[in-house]
């Protein structure tokens, strides 16, 4: 089994995001976005790679949605409408209620530049409609196989990661998101999930970003700077999300400070999108769900609707208009009026698209600029650059992964170098394998598959008894860890062998089974054979030079003479000198330590024995060992340390006495 | 009804059937129904009790285990009954369900409180048996049955590996609960505990998560205070930053159990704490890898930023934990208080107004223990909160200006200009204002001038004798210049005589706010004092000196101790604690005799001094984790700092002179701590060591003991636990002690102290009683002449280092003497054998006539000689008594020259003398109220 990952757009770039897996037969198009940098085919997505005979609706099971940014949605009527897919489309609610608004603004700048839209206003109504919205961590059953599930991400408002699982094989699709929370917006949730593959954006894969406070603090501080000098603050913005983040900072700020200067939207979009925001209420960060009962976040108590007329009316303000790059329309218009007063203050988003006056306003500080031939506009307002982003930073892509943790992460919507870092990153510091595809690749990676089997009684029943272990040694301990590696663990370990103790039988044409270890016997029909080693050793004796007046004896007297359960006694103590472990139980005749077994052999001809000639017999006594395979490792070394080891006899033997 | 319900059970009963399932619901009603009459209920009972030899089905007997737990609950003469029922054979141990067993189990335990009934082997078999929500059941409720801990310990250790998460759970929770009884001393215990707790971070399940991770934080301190010294710290850095790596965790509660546990640690390297506030990876901690135990390893990079993530988290909870936390690790490095106050003032702007409140608190907790660095950049942030709406943080703002040292006049500028603008929005806020007013002018005296030059003209009468029109401006600067005479800056004066004056027109105004500091006599005698001449006189000192304790600014507001504030507001914890301490200080206040009059003196002072014993109260974890280095330097600062206040206020030597001891004493503590922690290998020269040093313990003690008089009794009580604990900490060392004299002083210091809490009327402290009860197992048992320094050591373990609260002024017994003119070049002459006389001059402080003095005149340890000096021979008030003595010398050597050393002594009573070896010396042990005055005597050379 494995999931076959293309590529189609947002590989190794950012912009037209969507990917195609394939897991377990069925087919997922993650987003379906177009790259707003380009004009010809390059914008959308190569969907003919999906089905060469454009028959999308068997190729594909679903199309999931992650976000209503144009990047991940915007080729979205095209592929439907044009391309004529029918499939099921999932997306959040938030999305599939602002997706239209997005879309729609699009195409009317595109026909306004005379640019061929390619799809049409009815387009997206009809497009819209095949649409099945989704709620977070709802489950969503697409087909008999094919779950998916949606997690909360931060970025915008509804965006959301989708987990998919078909059969046994499981991944997430993040789409864009921020690990940290924003003033509207929580930050991503998930849950730790068994996952083989985890498709992450990358946008910022290489950068570590400051704490979001000290961002806010510079912009309230020039805020309020400029207003209590009674300068006007003019802050361009795109209509949702960032639109909402500012204001809600200015609102909370405003009402701390009993500041009474006058917060204007220009009228347009943003007024229609803080109404969505009102609604989707639960989509938005905890504080704003918390305090929604008392006072709903988005119903902004010092903003008021701003009128044209306004814009040279005396006394401090601050206005939020569209368009964010002061492209042209209504901020433009206003920028014309502000900027010569040095008291005023233009505030730029973090990133303009070069061209536009923001872009001019943000490369130096001009003095002048033109708008055309005619137009001349004298710059000697303040300007303050806003870096507020709603993507996570390489921290968060690795806080991420590393939650996770899933077998194989695929990196997209990224810059090639920096994603090329991170994936360095990922593989060294996590362990986890990781590709970064270019457009129209394909990864394929394994993915786990499960065998059902039965369980027999005897095992149930041992799996419902505890039957933990503790183990005291600093051994190595090669069945506990998970890793590979086997790693020493410390003194005191515990481990439940319940389910380990089961034993896995497959026969051939029958269902796998679990049984217990007392049941394979009976179930395979044989009898219980141990395999046990024996060995016959000499030993050297040592004969010590008389130290008392009485005749030595010779050996064979000795071995008589003095009984075998001294000698036994005699190595025991050796034993448990030079053993650290090991529980070592003195039989009297039989030294026993595990089944580790050894006695004194009076036999001339042991079977056991190895008989290469000693150089005398007399100063020899023979051991006889055996052990079962289990101890064979603790048997050799109980044998190379008798080996070693000479039997003193007589004087020294009092001294062990 | 009851009759009829009642013949049918008995109906049934006669005929040998068991009760059907209707019956016993119709048992359960009369069981309910509170007018059904107790003889009714009794015979339900007997009903019951006779169905049990009927019946063994489960289902029947779950039921009746039920109805009998109900039974005895609505009548309790029933219970013992049913207890007994519950208890006996049919249904307690009825091996073949286990959960019935459980059942009846937690029926008893509901209904009694004995804990009889499971012995080891029966709560292990239970535990291990199939039934889960027995286990569960059992092991949330292990601390009510009496099983050892050890069982306990194998228990819970070996149920972490259960398959169930709420039986891991259950099981972590048990752990946390053992560490923090923390009587396991084996290392390998603690570090299996930690080590499997570790495992457990990265469980699947949130709700097993979160005890982990204080299984972690507890078990990690076990192992970092068991471990040898110069691994300690590397351990408590690996446990912070196992901590750190869980900051980032999916869960809001694992994130707040990360939070609050990271404040726990304590002790951590400064190179880890500056990583904790940024996000990269710092260079030196770039290779960083730590392995606190075999087979684990972390690395620094761990703990990147989790202070960031943390003050920036979703949930104001965690923000408010994080913000807590910080103020714990701010203590240890001065650069990571400057890292971690960039961050908080950030939060200052956070959307939650708890949150900012938190952090405002720990600021404030920083400006108590000098960490706070505000530099110009935060100026505009930090001040905005003077314009907040809410007036619990304006509040808070303000009570850390108080305690503002201000480097810079520009910021001080900017501070002033800020309280003035607090003033113009929220004109409620002037009471309090003022009086920051009035500190922040004492605390920078000569800034305080130049404003006032500045803005003199602003002061000055308009035209026409009527002062501005923008009054509660002016009222502001008048009362920041009028305390410029009361600077704590020497030399600030130069305000012109004429403001004071105008501030007289102001009076009411501005007495109101400073209520708490004077009443209106003393400030309009003040302020006319002032008027009169631009040079302060002495009397400007008494007022000084005269000026109470300002409630308010009691630094022990905010520090104290609540174990997790992060779920309490803080002004409702803000005002539990000081009303705590507040009825604290009254109960010790009120037992003194005479205390309540000298209230009002040296509340400057002694302000200062009771911050003094807060920072040596928090320094005890410190010691307790072993960081005796780290404490005795921290206790050397405290010494040097009470030292520099003895030139500055004459009246309050004695105040002084008690701290220096008192810290002198903790000092030595701290010290003898130490060798009780080593308690594995005490080296030989250890034990000496140690002696000398319970030995000069023994002497501060006593010399704090009889040295000062005037405490209260609440003061005495808490000198009383200090020497009980040295009693104990020579007791529980059995290399060392000498049992019945430490047996005989532990008792009687005891009875002094039952004898006070008679008569004072205060609880004695828990450790005390805790003393106490042992003390009498103790005698009760044996003879008493059997050791247990088993249990003295567990005795000196339940001791806790109380703070320290000085509410009286005690005097100090204090002797100086001098020997004119006398010194090596030109000695006194003598003749040997006979007496020589030595001309002493004594200057006795704080001594009556019922003291027994006694000069002590030695040569060397063989020939010492005791002279009784009766005082009531001399004249003199008992404040101060200087005369001339002259001292006969006995025993003068044939010698050309030697040396004599000369001290005074005072006998203290109760106290017995045990090495006799002078003849007419004192009957007591002395306290030597001066230090050895060396004499030089040389052969007259005349004869």
């Amino acid at each position: 089994m494995a999931i076959d990952c293309l590529v189609l757009g947002a590989g190794q770039e950012v912009g037209k995001s969507c990917v195609v897996v394939s897991i377990n037969g069925k087919r997922i198009m993650f987003d379906c976005g177009m790259h707003m940098g380009y004009t010809d085919s390059r914008r959308y997505p190569d969907f003919s790679l999906i089905s060469k005979t454009g028959d999308f609706d068997n190729a594909l099971t679903c199309v999931i949605i992650t976000h209503f940014h144009l990047d991940h949605i915007g080729a979205l009527p095209y592929f439907t409408e044009v391309c004529g897919y029918r499939g099921p489309i999932y997306m959040t609610y938030p999305t599939k209620a602002l997706a239209p608004l997005m879309l729609e603004d699009y195409r009317k700048n595109m026909d306004r530049r005379g640019e061929d839209g390619q799809f049409t206003s009815d387009h997206i109504t009809e497009c819209m409609k095949k649409v099945i919205p989704v709620d977070l961590k709802q489950t969503v059953q697409v087909d008999k196989d094919l779950q998916i599930r949606a997690y909360y991400a931060g970025h915008v408002l509804g965006a959301a990661m989708f987990y998919a699982k078909v059969g046994d094989a499981a991944m997430v699709y993040t789409g864009d998101y921020n690990m940290t929370p924003d003033r509207h917006l929580g930050a991503a949730q998930i849950d730790r999930l068994q996952l083989d593959l985890l498709i992450t954006e990358s946008t910022y894969a290489t950068t570590i970003r400051d704490s979001r406070y000290g961002r806010e603090r510079e912009f309230l501080k020039a805020v309020h700077n400029c207003v209590a000098a009674g300068g006007k603050v003019l802050i361009p913005t795109f209509a949702l999300g960032r639109a909402q983040e500012l204001c809600i900072l200015l609102e909370d700020y405003w009402e701390r400070m009993n500041l009474k200067v006058p917060i204007y939207f220009s009228s347009g979009l943003t007024i229609q999108a803080n109404m969505y925001y009102k609604m989707l209420i639960n989509w938005t960060s905890q504080k704003i769900k918390e305090t929604y009962a008392t006072h709903n976040a988005f119903d902004f108590k010092n903003v008021q609707n701003f009128d044209r007329s306004l814009i040279n009316a005396p006394g401090p303000c601050v206005l939020f208009a569209t368009p964010g790059m002061i492209s042209g329309g209504f901020s433009l218009e206003v920028f014309m009026q502000w900027a010569p007063s040095e008291i005023n203050l233009i505030t730029l988003p973090g990133y303009c698209v070069a061209g536009t006056i923001g872009h001019k306003l943000m490369s130096g500080k001009p003095t002048k600029i033109d708008l055309d031939k005619d137009t001349q506009v004298d710059v000697r307002c303040q300007i303050h650059q806003l870096s507020f982003s709603p993507h996570t930073d390489a921290k968060g892509i690795m806080d991420l992964v590393k939650f996770l943790s899933p077998k194989h992460a695929i990196l997209v919507h990224g810059e090639k170098p920096k994603m090329a870092t991170l994936k360095e990153r990922i593989q060294s510091e996590l362990g986890i394998q990781c590709y970064c595809p270019a457009n129209n690749d394909t990864v394929t990676i394994p993915t786990t598959h499960y065998v059902k089997a039965d369980a027999l009684d005897a095992f149930i029943k041992s799996c419902l008894n505890p039957n933990f272990k503790f183990s005291k040694s600093s051994s190595v301990d090669k069945s506990y860890s998970g890793s590979n590696d086997s790693k020493a663990i410390p003194g005191l370990q515990v481990s439940d062998e319940r389910v380990a103790e089961g034993i896995l039988v497959v026969e051939k044409g029958k269902k796998a089974k679990v049984i217990h270890q007392d049941e394979l016997l009976h179930m395979l029909g044989e009898n219980k054979h141990e395999v046990q080693f024996a060995y016959c050793f000499p030993m050297r004796t040592e004969r010590l030079e008389k130290t008392r007046s009485e005749d030595l004896p010779s050996a064979d007297d000795l071995l008589c003479g003095l009984d075998k359960c001294t000698l036994i006694s005699l190595l025991s103590t050796k034993l448990s000198n030079e053993l650290s472990d090991g529980n070592i139980q003195d039989l009297g005749e039989q030294l026993q330590v595990e089944s580790f077994c050894l006695s004194i052999c009076l036999k001339d001809n042991c079977p056991h024995r190895i008989s290469d000639s000693v150089q005398n017999d007399s100063e020899v006594v023979f051991c006889c060992c055996s052990w079962s395979v289990a101890d064979e490792m603790l048997a050799w070394k109980i044998i190379s340390i008798m080996n070693n080891y000479t039997l003193p006899l007589e004087g020294r033997l009092q001294v062990h006495i | 009804m009851e009759q009829l319900v009642m013949n049918s059970i008995e109906q049934s009963l006669d005929n040998n059937q068991p009760l059907s399932f209707q019956t016993l619901a119709s048992i359960r009603s009369l069981v309910i129904n509170p007018s059904t009459s107790d003889s009714t209920l009794s015979s339900v009972l007997n009903a019951l009790t006779r169905s049990l030899q009927l019946s063994r089905d489960s289902v029947f007997l779950h039921h009746v285990v039920k109805l009998l737990t109900d039974l005895s609950s609505r009548c309790p003469h029933l219970s013992p009954v049913a207890i007994d029922l519950l208890r006996s054979n049919s249904l307690f141990t009825s091996s073949d369900s286990p959960r019935l067993v459980g059942e009846s189990l937690s029926a008893l335990v509901s209904l009694t409180s004995s804990q009889n009934d499971v012995d080891d082997a029966r709560f292990v078999s239970l535990c291990l048996s199939p039934s889960v929500s027995v286990r569960l059941w059992l092991l949330r409720n292990a601390e009510k049955f009496a099983v050892r801990d050890s069982v306990l310990l194998a228990v819970f250790l070996g149920f972490t590996r259960d398959p169930y998460p709420y039986v891991r759970k259950a099981a972590l929770d048990g752990l946390v609960k053992l560490c923090e009884k923390g009587d396991f001393d084996d290392h390998d215990v603690a570090q299996g505990c930690y080590f499997r707790a570790v495992e457990l971070l990265c469980d699947a399940e949130d709700c097993v998560r979160s005890p982990a991770v204080r299984a972690v934080c507890g078990w990690g301190k076990m192992i970092v205070v068991s471990t040898e010294e110069r691994n300690k710290q590397d351990l408590a850095d690996a446990v912070f930053i196992q901590l750190c790596c869980m900051v980032r965790d999916m869960s809001m509660e694992v994130r707040l159990e990360a939070f609050d546990a990271l404040g726990k640690i304590g002790l951590v390297s400064e190179d880890i704490l500056l990583q904790t506030v940024s996000k990269k990876v710092l260079g030196m901690n770039k290779e960083k890898i730590y392995k606190p135990i075999e087979g684990l390893e972390i690395s620094a990079s761990g703990a990147a930023g989790a202070f960031v993530h943390g003050l920036e988290d979703e949930f104001s909870e965690v923000r408010m934990s994080a913000c807590y936390s910080l103020r714990t690790l701010t203590v240890f490095s001065l650069r990571f208080a400057g890292e971690a106050l960039n961050l908080l003032m950030d939060m200052l702007n956070d959307d939650s107004t708890v949150v900012r409140l938190q952090a405002l608190g720990t600021m404030h907790h920083m400006a108590i223990s000098n960490n706070l660095k505000v530099e110009e950049i935060h100026m505009h942030r930090f001040l905005g909160t003077l314009f907040d709406s809410s007036s619990a943080i304006r509040f808070v703002t303000r009570k850390i200006l108080k305690l503002a040292k201000l480097p810079k006049l520009g910021l001080f500028k900017l501070c002033i200009d800020g309280l003035l603008g607090n003033l113009e929005t929220y004109p409620e806020d002037e009471v309090d204002v003022f009086s920051v007013l009035f500190h922040i002018g004492r605390n920078h005296g000569k800034f305080t001038v130049c404003m006032i030059e500045e803005v003199s003209s602003e002061l000055e009468p308009a035209f026409g004798g009527k002062l501005g029109f923008d009054s509660t401006r002016v009222a502001a600067f008048l009362v920041l210049a009028i305390s410029v005479p009361l600077s704590h800056e020497k030399d600030a004066r130069g305000v012109p005589p004429r403001i004071f004056s105008y501030a007289v027109t102001w009076l009411g105004r501005i007495s109101h706010a400073l209520s708490d500091l004077m009443s209106q006599e003393t400030l309009l005698a003040y302020l006319s004092e002032c008027s009169r001449s631009s040079i302060i006189s002495l009397a400007d000192f008494k007022i000084k000196d005269a000026l109470p304790t300002v409630e308010g600014d009691m630094p022990s507001h905010l520090c104290s101790d609540v174990g997790s504030p992060v779920r309490i507001p803080l002004w409702q914890q803000d005002g539990e604690t000081s009303d705590h301490h507040h009825t604290k200080l009254w109960s010790l206040g009120k037992s003194a005799t005479h205390a309540e009059y000298e209230l009002g003196e040296h509340d400057e002072l002694r302000k200062s001094l009771n911050l003094i014993f807060r920072k040596v109260k928090d320094l005890w974890p410190l010691v307790q984790l072993g960081c005796t280095n780290e404490a005795l330097k921290a206790i050397r600062a405290c010494k040097e700092e009470v030292a520099s206040y003895t030139a500055e206020s004459p009246g309050s030597a004695g105040a002084v002179a008690f701290t220096l001891q008192y810290l002198r004493i903790t000092k030595l503590l701290v010290a003898v701590w130490e060798h009780l922690l080593l308690t594995k290998k005490l080296n030989p020269y250890g034990v000496g060591k140690l002696e000398l040093l319970l030995a000069k313990l023994d002497r501060r003690l006593r010399e704090i003991n009889n040295r000062f008089i005037g405490l209260s009794k609440g003061e005495e009580l808490q000198i009383m636990d200090l020497i009980v604990v040295a009693c104990l900490l020579r007791l529980s060392k059995v290399e060392i002690y000498c049992y019945e004299t430490a047996m005989k002083k532990l008792s009687s210091t005891i009875s002094h102290v039952e004898f006070l809490h008679k008569e004072g009327s205060i609880e004695p402290s828990h450790f005390m009683v805790e003393v106490k009860k042992s003390l009498h197992e103790v005698g009760s048992s044996i003879g008493g002449n059997t050791c247990k320094p088993l249990l003295f050591k567990k005795l000196v373990d339940s001791f806790s280092f109380e703070q320290f609260v000085l509410c009286a002024s005690p005097r100090y017994l204090n002797a100086e003497l001098e020997v004119p003119g006398n010194d090596s070049e030109s000695p006194l002459p003598f003749i040997s054998g006979i007496p020589a006389s030595i001309p002493l001059v004594i200057t006795l402080h704080n001594i009556s006539s019922d003291n027994k003095l006694w000069l002590r005149i030695s040569m060397s340890e063989e020939s010492t000689q005791f002279v009784f000096l009766d005082l009531n021979l001399i004249r003199g008030n008992n404040e101060v008594r200087k005369f001339t003595f002259v001292a006969p010398f006995y025993l003068t050597p044939k010698a050309v020259s030697f040396t004599l050393r000369v001290s005074i002594g005072m006998e203290c009573m109760g106290e017995t003398l045990h090495l006799v070896k002078t003849f007419g010396g004192p009957k007591c042990e002395l306290t030597y109220l001066s230090p050895e005055k060396e004499i030089f005597l040389c052969k007259s050379t005349k004869c």
